[in-house]
């Protein structure tokens, strides 16, 4: 029998309280069901892979060092992703103060993913380049996530019309720099 | 056709591009790798927060042996205080000690009540 969401619920709600009673098999049991969202989290609001595994890392260190302040009444995974996105905008902050502070000596290449050679990737790479990164996070959660205006505003700590509009505008910019392509 | 329907239909391009660009990686041996790496960090940080109590524990002893020592300063000085009172209670009473003079007995006045007499005696003139 395929447990309901109500199961699902009461198992993660037992998991929760026991990982505050100090359980870490609770709570790596918590890390199984959540990592590959948060996964997905982190990578809307960062670049790169590597910076998205580093991202969700820290993001479930700080949720189990907060885990006594949260109230297991209270749905886990919105409290949860809101950490890690906030783990993820701080390593963009950190990279830009990094990316600031070196100079480079020449111009970097742009990185070539071999499974990444299709061209239309390679144009919606590049596309995603242009638009802001709060642009780019709140599209990817939306299109990508399934993340409502609501929950999106939540995790990046911005009104749900500011995710609405990001939306609106990110959704614009993709669209006049990949006419071409979408005129198929 | 609106941006939303446009950008959001399972078979439009982009849509499928920015999945295709955003999939987490789909090995399950990469996600218990990843919970492994989780779990290894959340056990290095615990020695930390023993390190961290340990830390305070020097002071907070400290702290606490200053209080007790002045919490009990204070009761010993409330004690002192408290005698104290009730010893100038005691010396503040009126004795009977002049009315025992005068209801001596003649008898007993004596050698004292002779010198009473002189001292009077020279204190007048």
């Amino acid at each position: 029998m395929v447990p309901s969401p109500a199961d699902d619920a009461a198992r993660e709600r037992e998991l929760v309280v026991a990982a505050q009673r100090g359980s870490t098999e609770a709570f790596a049991a918590l890390v199984r069901l959540h990592q590959r969202r948060a996964y997905g989290v982190a990578r809307a609001v960062v670049m790169t892979h590597e910076d998205a595994e580093d991202a969700v890392q820290d993001g479930f260190l700080h949720a189990y060092r907060a885990l006594d302040r949260f109230r297991p009444d209270q749905p886990f995974g919105a409290w949860l992703y809101r950490i890690i996105s906030n783990a993820a905008l701080d390593l963009v902050r950190r990279r830009k103060v990094r990316d600031a502070e070196q100079l480079p000596d020449s111009v970097p290449l742009p990185f070539r993913d071999p499974a990444e050679a299709d061209e239309l990737r390679n144009r919606l790479a590049e596309a995603l380049k242009a638009l802001t990164d709060r642009q780019r996070s709140v599209l990817v959660l939306h299109d990508v996530e399934g993340f409502t205006h609501g929950e999106i505003g939540s995790m990046l700590g911005i009104p749900e019309g500011t995710a609405r509009s990001d939306l609106h505008h990110a959704r614009a910019a993709l669209r006049h720099l990949l006419e071409d392509i979408r005129s198929d | 056709m609106s941006d939303y329907v446009r950008l959001h239909r399972e078979d439009d391009p982009v849509t499928r591009g920015l999945r295709e660009l955003h999939a987490p990686p789909a090995a399950e041996s990469y996600w218990s790798e990843l919970e492994a790496r989780i779990m290894a960090r959340i056990a290095e940080a615990e020695p930390a927060w023993w390190s961290e109590l340990g830390r305070w524990a020097r002071p907070a002893l400290v702290a606490a042996a200053v209080l007790v020592i002045a919490a009990g300063v204070l009761v010993f000085r409330t004690r002192e205080e408290a005698t104290q009172i009730a010893y100038e209670d005691v010396l503040a009473a009126p004795t009977p000690i002049s009315l025992e003079g005068t209801a001596r007995p003649a008898s007993l006045r004596g050698l004292h009540g002779e010198r009473e007499e002189t001292l009077r005696f020279l204190i007048t003139y």
